[in-house]
């Protein structure tokens, strides 16, 4: 079954997109594709969802926005990661995996 | 800039989210198609799976948003709401606000025509007054012989030009009557140096300038309104001045009125006439315009280098000489300087009176408001948003009351004229863009000043005791800081009474002087005459002693006289002497007030002689008198009878003998103590002295008379300026008297907002705590107790206030050192009395929320609840 927004914690959505753009130079939609795509369809991300966050990002500073030639030859926004992005998503990165473990072993030892 | 973009972006940002999105909806649709979807099935899948196209734009755009300034018409509607809510708490702020910046705005239009605004002249800043003087005398001979002039203009590398004039009232014979005009005869370049050119009409031009050229002249604007009733063809007209024929090529404009306000007609003085060459000569009082990035420094620099060459070329009589250079600014608004200031100060002190009150104000009114902030918190407001909604309210009634205030400054240009129309660039004073941003300024200093600390207040109380209504039972903190505000408020107003208290003593001390002469019964008036007639001094005295002597025969009249300066009226005029009989001391040099007078003068003006006898005019040698204060200092208190004096370093030595020693009296001002002071006896120092004239009767009734008498033996001169001597020794206090009017006003406003501040503090105080006082009568407190103790709350808080004001005002005074005569900057009397007067009026502003307090109905208010 797949996850919507709404079931991802706060913040998630922001690291798994600044994650996504440090491959390369992406758009709004190739975003939403990898999301499906890596997670194996379990992760859905809305786009009521994926666009405020992008735009929200971009206002930050994390991501920086160029406007280019899609694969099939036509205008779209492109997101890339700035200094300051790479910055945020390792510590978000770090948080992350320290969260993650500890949920872990709190849900193994209630096992 | 975030909130540019967020107001006026948005048009350019649409279009981009759109084709962002859009793109986003094709490639789903081409995947769709990838999987073998029919192209309309395929798009419309897309959309489907997309979701709200406008929603989300909406909320990219919400992305954008600032919300302090999206949101501000909102806040201002509110404000708007809230006010009209509450027109009676409104009201009060606004008037108050009113008050506080109307008359800082007044006081600072003022400030800026007379202190700040360059003078009226393109580049004013470039003018500067340029003066001579001999460094090792204190004589002031700023005057400027023509030649040194012409020397200085053309040797210098600073100045653009240097020009010069002088003022001389002339009688203009064209008309039936003759008719008195105030003439300024000008050096060559003299317009170019004001940078200012004719209205109509032309300059002067250089053969105009030159010896034996055409004699021409300019009129003023109001001249030409007057006698030509503005008529255009007034060019090539000829005035008949001084007995020559002057032919009119220009008219200046209205705003040009230098070197005098009431000057007529300017006219050349032509170089290389017979009077210009000296080198002695003290004509013209000197301007020069700076190049463009000169320093004042450089200039004085380059000018004395100047003159020492001049000094090595001409050492009789240009060895000694030095030069000052200064902006033209500084020496016209002198005088005036410090009383704005004082002024300036105290109507700030006047406004942050007025926002303490506001705040004391608006704190009250956040409690009453407590539940309907708490009401927007808990339906999803942030703090920054009450804040800002709260700030906005008061900035909204901080607006109105500088939109009332600057009616307030408009009205007080005209309260300046009137009551200080000596004070120098005052026609300049009027409201205009400078005024309005000031005042601007003002309110939104006001609105921080007054509105962050209830706003802070406001906003900070969160969620946290919501709704809870907690305020009516609450003595909280909250009442110390309104209590502390009142205090704030006594002491600055404290502050401000003393500096007005100290101010009404010196002026009533001024007043109670006896000046050494007796000023009532004096008739003063000048009859016209021309410097032309120096040329012929024994005619020229002959001339006034004759009008002298028909004056004093007058039926009416007790006795007449000559003075060069009037008594009484300030002004100096000193210079150094020396003894020509027996050594000179050269350690203490013998320098002296210099006053010319007729002999007449001393029975006139009723000073008495103390010994030795009256001057009289005698045609071969100059006699003088001396004063006491004279006879004491040099000559050891001695007969004074026979000694010869003899001015120093002066070009024209004057030279007389001590004929007796006369009482001492303020001539140079009533505030001014007696100074060693001579009496030259010359009738006609100058072509038109001041003629006094003791009467018998009401001097203002004899004026007819002394014209008609006066023009039986001079029918060509005319007779102007006449007025009692007692106003002009008022007038000369009236600088002194606008700032005493005016500080007293804004002390008695401040004394009056401090009392509202504490009036409305103990009712709000009483409200919050009705029920304590309730619950203490119904204990068995006695209403007596009650009333004693917030009457003594209100006096306890105006007693601390009157301490801090009392170190203030001994901390302030100082600034009014040189405005005080008679009362010491740290009088204890003024000062006593002072917080006397504030403690009496707070007690009576305690007296009704304390009666109200005693009467407060035990069980009503505790069935209340």
């Amino acid at each position: 079954m797949p996850i919507e927004k709404s079931d991802l914690l706060q913040g998630t959505l922001d690291m798994l997109i600044l994650k996504i753009v440090a491959l390369g130079p992406v758009h709004g939609y190739g975003i939403s594709q990898r999301i499906r795509q890596i997670s194996k369809e379990v992760l859905k991300v809305q786009q009521g969802s994926l666009y405020p966050a992008l735009h929200r990002l971009e206002k930050r500073g994390w991501l920086e926005a160029e406007w280019g030639e899609s694969e099939n030859g036509r205008e779209a926004k492109f997101y890339k990661l700035s200094a300051k992005g790479r910055k945020q998503l390792q510590s978000e990165e770090s948080n992350w995996e320290r969260l993650a473990q500890a949920v872990t072993q709190i849900m193994q030892m209630a096992q | 800039m975030s909130w540019w973009n967020s107001l006026f972006g948005k048009k350019a940002r649409d279009p981009l989210l759109d084709s962002e999105l859009r793109f986003h909806i094709e490639e789903l649709t081409n995947a769709n198609i990838a999987a073998g979807m029919p192209p309309a099935e395929a798009r419309r899948q897309a959309v489907l799976e997309f979701g709200g196209r406008e929603q989300i734009k909406e909320e990219l755009r919400d992305v954008y948003r600032v919300p302090i300034v999206e949101s501000a018409p909102a806040h201002l509607k509110s404000a708007f709401r809230f006010i009209r809510k509450s027109p009676s708490f409104s009201i009060a702020v606004i008037l108050t606000l009113a008050l506080g910046i109307g008359a800082n705005s007044a006081v600072f239009s003022a400030i800026d025509a007379i202190l700040l605004r360059p003078l009226p002249f393109p580049n004013g800043d470039e003018l500067m007054a340029i003066s001579q003087f001999n460094p090792k005398i204190q004589s002031p001979t700023i005057f400027v012989a023509p030649v040194r002039l012409e020397d200085w203009n053309r040797m210098n590398s600073t100045f653009q030009a240097i020009t010069g004039y002088f003022a001389d009232d002339s009688t203009e014979t064209s008309g039936a009557l003759p008719e008195k005009i105030t003439m300024a005869f000008v050096a060559p370049r003299f317009l170019q140096v004001w940078g200012i050119g004719p209205a109509l009409g032309r300059n002067f031009s250089h053969e105009e300038e030159q010896l034996g050229g055409p004699p021409v002249v300019l009129i003023s604007d109001r001249y030409w309104r007057q006698r030509f009733a503005a008529s255009s063809d007034v060019l090539g007209k000829k005035l008949r001045v001084a007995g020559a024929a002057s032919e009119i090529v220009g008219v200046m404009p209205a705003s040009f009125r230098f070197p005098v306000r009431d000057v007529d007609v300017w006219s050349p003085v032509q170089l290389g006439g017979p009077y210009t060459l000296e080198r002695t000569d003290t004509w013209y009082r000197t301007i020069g315009r700076l190049k463009p990035g000169a320093t004042v420094a450089q200039a004085e620099a380059n000018l004395s280098t100047v003159q020492a060459q001049l000094g090595r070329a001409f050492p009789q009589t240009d060895a000694d000489l030095a030069v000052d250079v200064q902006p033209l600014k500084k020496p016209t608004v002198t005088g005036a300087r410090k009383s704005l200031w004082v002024l300036f100060g105290s109507v700030s002190l006047l406004l942050l009176i007025a926002c303490t009150n506001i705040v004391a104000l608006l704190l009250a009114r956040a409690t009453q408001r407590h539940h309907e902030i708490s009401v927007r918190f808990s339906l999803g407001a942030t703090r920054g948003a009450v804040m800002a909604q709260l700030l906005t309210e008061t900035f909204v009634l901080a607006l109105c009351g500088a939109a009332l205030g600057l009616m307030v400054a408009g009205g007080a240009a005209s309260v300046f004229r009137s009551l200080a129309a000596d004070l120098p660039r005052v026609d300049e004073i009027r409201l205009d863009w400078r005024i309005v941003l000031y005042s601007l300024a003002c309110s939104v200093a006001a609105t921080l000043l007054c509105g962050l600390v209830p706003a802070l207040r406001g906003a900070g109380s969160g969620v946290s005791g919501a709704l809870a209504q907690a305020s009516r039972t609450q003595v909280s903190a909250r009442n110390r800081l309104q209590f502390l505000l009142v205090a704030v408020q006594v002491a600055l107003a404290v502050t401000l009474l003393a500096g007005a208290g100290l101010l009404l003593r010196s002026l009533q001390a001024v007043g109670r002087v006896s000046p050494g002469f007796d000023s009532s019964h004096i008739l003063t008036m000048h009859i016209s005459g021309s410097w032309g007639e120096t040329a012929d001094m024994p005619g020229l005295i002959h001339r006034v002693d004759r009008t002298i002597d028909f004056l004093g025969a007058t039926p009416g009249v007790e006795s007449a006289a000559t003075t060069a300066a009037l008594p009484g009226v300030p002004g100096k005029y000193q210079t150094e002497l020396r003894f020509l009989e027996g050594e000179n001391d050269p350690e203490r040099k013998v320098v002296v007030e210099s006053r010319f007078v007729s002999p007449g003068y001393f029975r006139t003006m009723k000073i008495p002689l103390l010994s030795g006898e009256l001057c009289r005019e005698d045609a071969k040698s100059t006699n003088m008198m001396v004063n006491r204060s004279f006879a004491d200092t040099f000559l050891g208190g001695g007969d004074a009878g026979g000694r010869h004096l003899q001015t120093v370093g002066v070009s024209f030595a004057l030279q007389g003998q001590i004929q007796g020693i006369v009482g001492d009296a303020r001539e140079q001002g009533l505030s001014r103590e007696p100074t060693p002071t001579v009496y030259w006896c010359m009738s006609a120092p100058l072509p038109d002295p001041f003629y006094l004239v003791r009467t018998h009767n009401n001097p203002l009734t004899m004026t007819h008379t002394l014209r008609a008498r006066i023009h039986e033996i001079e029918p060509s001169r005319s007779v102007f300026d006449i007025a009692p001597l007692d106003q002009h020794l008022d007038d000369a206090l009236s600088e002194n008297r606008l700032r005493t009017v005016l500080l007293t006003f804004f002390a008695a406003t401040a004394v009056s907002l401090a009392c509202i501040g504490l009036y409305g503090t103990l009712t709000y105080s009483l409200g919050l705590r009705r029920r304590e006082v309730g619950l203490r009568l119904a204990l068995g407190a006695s209403r007596g107790k009650i009333l004693k103790r917030f009457l003594l709350e209100g006096l306890g808080v105006s007693f601390l206030g009157c301490v801090a004001g009392s170190a203030l005002a001994a901390a302030s005074a100082r600034t009014l050192a040189g405005m005080l005569y008679g009362v010491s900057p740290s009088d204890p009397a003024t000062l006593s009395a002072v917080v006397l007067l504030v403690l009496i009026v707070a007690a009576a502003a305690s007296l009704v929320p304390a009666i109200r307090a005693a009467r407060v109905e035990p069980m009503k208010v505790l069935r209340e609840e």
